[in-house]
């Protein structure tokens, strides 16, 4: 073994290229395991996609798999043999050959453990006839081997599996029903166990491309190319009178179909197996067009100027052209003319779903008389080249020149604003007026200020009155309590009937048969009257106190009154209620003692009876209850009723459509079936919204 | 036909029970005034069981807030999308109390928004005949709770029918008293549940 030069390597070098190798080594095996386990999880999911046929979710789900274990696997090396094979020293290399080659006697750690400097030249030709390269190479080639026949291996297990089915677990797409290896086997005792129904739009919609699996109805744009498949042979298609076969493709059967005008039930028939598949026609919808301005109808004196002109169109699958409309409309009585003109042209790119329209128009260049008028419109029109063009128009707008013996007159009946109920002052209000007052005292004369104290303490009064009122009526007296017993309200009262706010407290408490000196929150067994009551007392007193110091001309001094009135009328509204539940007892009507011993006079309306069913809907019923029967026998005998009841259907009866197609779809794949079954039977019975009819100008 | 029960709803949150003689006086009004086979006590069933589907109308009360399970939410669900009624009144009826906004809120959650229910709506003239709309009700009258007369009854329509009733008019606490001192009243104030009643099983 010689060096570039010429020399021959030394002992160390040798070792030194050798743990370069087994780095590298690392690294590959680390490769070729991570690679083994993605294919064995690969596989495992294949084989159970295999058995159990996965429906498209579980597989999106079980995509990441063979991902997730060649991560797994990688960071396990990375983290392991690669991390040691990196940190190995000279010392480790050479123990490593030492084990394999034992006649070495450590003479290879020793040469390492000297270094180059103190290398010994006799351990030296010991190591010189050690066939190192050898030994690594072995080496490799065991550690190799095993990982990499299981790669080839599970490789060609992949090429013998059915075409479609890996890309049926790395890339789940709809369509790819028939790939499933459990498909193939359904196929085989009935072609029409799964099919998939491949839909190509037209191309003026530029949509793409869709697939179904496993339909029980497609809905599709006319013009499309509607293709049918399955697994196996002899099938046919049956529409009404029409028969079409199946042609072969490879293992697979397909059938193509136009979709047709209206809803029709096409019949696939492959021996004694017959399966319904629903082909729905979608209406390509003409634009929609916005004009926003002009945004209403005008009245012009002169035609000058230049009028703006701004529309949005929409479409739902691509517009063509768009451009605004005038029709001006010159004459009168019985001799009219007019003339059509179109402003602001525009041609639309394929693809564009929505756009502005821009214009503008010179009214002096249309040459407008007195009287004339100016219809104008926004319109619009689709791609469509299969039924259309579709055309959309906005609402017209109308422009007149007055003529100059019109006059334009407005009349406003003037009204003034209620006035305001002086009774219905707040307390909230009455201190926000006393807080003002304060505010603008120092501008005032003490007489002004004491004039207009006085009147609010007028309001603060009557908004004490009706509290009492309302304390009173709840005690079981009369509302007219305080009128009779206290002062302080601008009446006179005789002097034994001065009863001051403390005394009515104390006899509010006697009245409820409640101790004063408890806390005022009504726990225990204070009754819900009191509680209520108390706070309203004592809202009572404070806006007593807050009136007696309006009435002497310092208001500042009634606000902290104020605010606590507020305080307790607000604790009084929050007041709970007391429900004295406790535990009543069970009661057990007699029904026979009270059976019609009512009192009062019932006037129950005339039963309306159901409405009767026209006998189309009538008949749809009859047939639907009638597959009922059917349902547990044979629910895909039962789908395929559904669905022909479905065809059946008028246009207008879109939620009974789709409610058909739910049950039916429900039934195929099994299950409780109550929920859709209930929900199509009402919407058979129910009838459809009925829509206003566009109006005379409607476009 | 099986006769009918009244039924309670036993919800898992709250008082549900707040109004426990509302059952039996109803019950006494419904054999008062009706023929309809009606069973002598009510019963409470779960909201979240299966045995709600055995009635064609559950009554739900209470004072303090609604919180439906998972699967209290889906029964309730399920069952007014097959046709039942829930009868829902606030016991409570302060403003934005806790059982009205919780109730709303798990209802519209549930099953659909609340609308106000039209004073001529078919409810109002299924039995007993109720030209102004919902009767009112001495609660709101005397000013209690949130001190407003309600003008309409809400609801959840689906296919037409009422699939849930809902009322801030605390019928809980007008109706909820022993029906023997039925005698005591001039009018009858448990009319409209009778016409509740009628309409369960009628529409």
């Amino acid at each position: 073994m010689q060096t570039r030069e010429g020399a021959t390597p030394s002992s160390l070098q040798r070792l030194r290229r050798a743990r370069g190798k087994l780095r590298t080594l690392s690294i590959v095996r680390a490769v070729v395991w991570t690679t083994t386990a993605a294919l064995i999880a690969l596989l495992l999911v294949l084989a159970l996609d295999v058995l159990l046929d996965f429906t498209r979710l579980a597989r999106a789900r079980l995509t990441p798999a063979p991902w997730l274990a060649a991560i797994a696997v990688f960071g396990w090396h990375l983290a392991g043999p690669v991390r040691d094979a990196w940190r190995a020293t000279d010392e480790h290399v050479a123990l490593w050959f030492e084990r394999r080659i034992p006649w070495l006697r450590y003479a290879l750690v020793t040469q390492a453990e000297l270094g180059e400097s103190n290398a010994s030249p006799a351990l030296e030709r010991v190591v010189h006839a050690a066939p190192l390269e050898a030994t690594l190479s072995h080496a490799v080639s065991q550690s190799l081997l095993r990982p990499a026949i299981a790669v080839v291996l599970m490789a060609l297990l992949l090429l013998v599996l059915p075409a479609g089915a890996v890309g049926r677990v790395l890339a789940p797409t709809t369509g790819d029903a028939l790939d499933g290896a459990g498909s193939q086997a359904a196929a085989a005792e009935n072609p029409l166990a799964t099919i998939v129904v491949r839909v190509q739009p037209p191309a003026y919609s530029g949509l793409p491309a869709q697939s179904y699996d496993d339909p029980t109805s497609v809905s599709a744009l006319l013009g499309s190319r509607v293709t049918v498949e399955g697994l196996g042979t002899g099938v046919r298609a049956m529409r009404g009178d029409v028969v079409d076969n199946a042609t072969k493709a490879g293992i697979r059967w397909r059938i193509a179909l136009p979709v047709p005008a209206r809803a029709e039930a096409v019949r696939l028939v492959a021996g004694a197996r017959e399966r319904v598949l629903v082909l729905e026609p979608i209406a390509d919808s003409v634009p929609s067009v916005r004009l926003d301005s002009p945004a209403r109808d005008t009245v012009l004196r002169v035609a000058r100027g230049t009028l703006p002109l701004v529309a949005e169109v929409r479409d739902d699958l691509g517009l063509s052209e768009g451009a605004f409309e005038l029709i001006i409309s010159a004459g009168g009585g019985e001799l009219y003319t007019f003339r059509t003109m179109f402003i602001g042209s525009q041609r639309f790119d394929a693809g564009v779903r929505t756009a502005r329209l821009q214009g503008a128009v010179r009214l002096d260049s249309l040459g407008l008389k007195p009287g004339d008028l100016v219809h104008l419109r926004a319109i619009a029109r689709d791609r469509n080249d299969i039924a259309g063009p579709g055309r959309g128009a906005s609402e017209t707008r109308t422009l007149r020149i007055a003529r100059t013996d019109e006059y334009d007159s407005v009349s406003v009946d003037p009204a003034p604003p209620s006035e305001p109920e002086k009774d219905a002052l707040s307390q909230r209000m009455i201190l926000q007026q006393t807080v003002e007052l304060v505010a603008r005292r120092r501008r005032m004369n003490t007489a002004a200020v004491t004039q207009a104290s006085r009147r609010i303490a007028v309001d603060q009064t009557k908004l004490r009155k009706k509290v009492g009122e309302v304390v009173f009526t709840r005690l079981g007296e009369d509302g007219g309590g305080e009128h009779e017993h206290f002062a302080g309200d601008g009446h006179q009262h005789a002097p034994e009937g001065i009863v001051n706010p403390d005394a009515l407290l104390a006899a509010a408490e006697r009245a409820a048969n409640v101790d004063p000196t408890r806390n005022l929150d009504h726990d225990g067994d204070e009754t819900p009257v009191v509680a209520i009551n108390r706070p309203l007392l004592e809202a009572y007193n404070h806006m007593w106190r807050a009136s007696e110091e309006l009435e002497l001309g310092a208001p500042d001094r009634a606000i902290p009154w104020m605010e606590r009135a507020i305080e307790a009328l607000q604790r009084a509204r929050a007041a709970e209620r007391i429900y004295l539940r406790g535990r009543p007892p069970r009661v057990v009507v007699d029904i026979n003692r009270v059976r019609l011993a009512g009192k009062d006079e019932a006037r129950p309306g005339v039963r309306i009876p159901r409405a009767t069913l026209d006998p189309s809907r009538a008949a749809r019923l009859a047939r639907f209850d009638a597959t009922l029967g059917v349902v547990a026998r044979n629910p895909f005998a039962a789908a395929d009723s559904l669905l022909l009841i479905r065809v059946t259907l008028p246009a207008e009866e879109r939620a009974a459509a789709v409610a058909l197609d739910a049950a039916a779809t429900a039934l195929r794949r099994g299950g409780d079936v109550t929920t859709p079954l209930v929900a199509a039977r009402r919407a058979l019975v129910q009838q459809p919204p009925r829509r206003a009819p566009l109006t005379a100008w409607g476009y | 036909m099986a006769e009918f029960i009244w039924a309670t709803a036993q919800y898992d949150s709250g008082d549900w029970d707040s109004a426990a003689m509302v059952p039996a006086n109803l019950i006494d009004s419904v054999a008062r005034y009706t023929s309809i086979d009606v069973a002598p006590t009510g019963a409470i069933v779960p909201l979240g069981s299966r045995d709600l589907f055995k009635y064609p109308l559950v009554y739900l009360t209470g004072h303090l807030p609604v919180r439906f399970s998972d699967v209290e939410r889906s029964t309730l669900r399920e069952y007014c999308r097959r046709g039942g009624l829930l009868f829902v009144d606030d016991h409570n009826h302060d403003i934005d109390g806790e059982f009205h906004r919780t109730a709303w809120e798990e209802i519209a959650r549930t099953v659909g928004p609340l609308v106000d229910l039209p004073n001529d709506h078919d409810l109002y003239r299924a039995f007993f005949v109720f030209q102004d709309g919902p009767p009112t009700t001495s609660h709101e009258l005397n000013g209690w709770g949130d001190n407003l007369v309600h003008k309409h009854l809400q609801c959840v329509m689906q296919d037409g029918r009422i699939a849930v009733l809902y009322s801030s008019k605390d019928y809980s606490s007008e109706w909820n008293y022993h029906p023997d001192n039925k005698r005591f009243l001039s009018v009858d104030n448990t009319r409209f549940g009778v016409n509740v009643v009628v309409y369960a099983l009628t529409r």
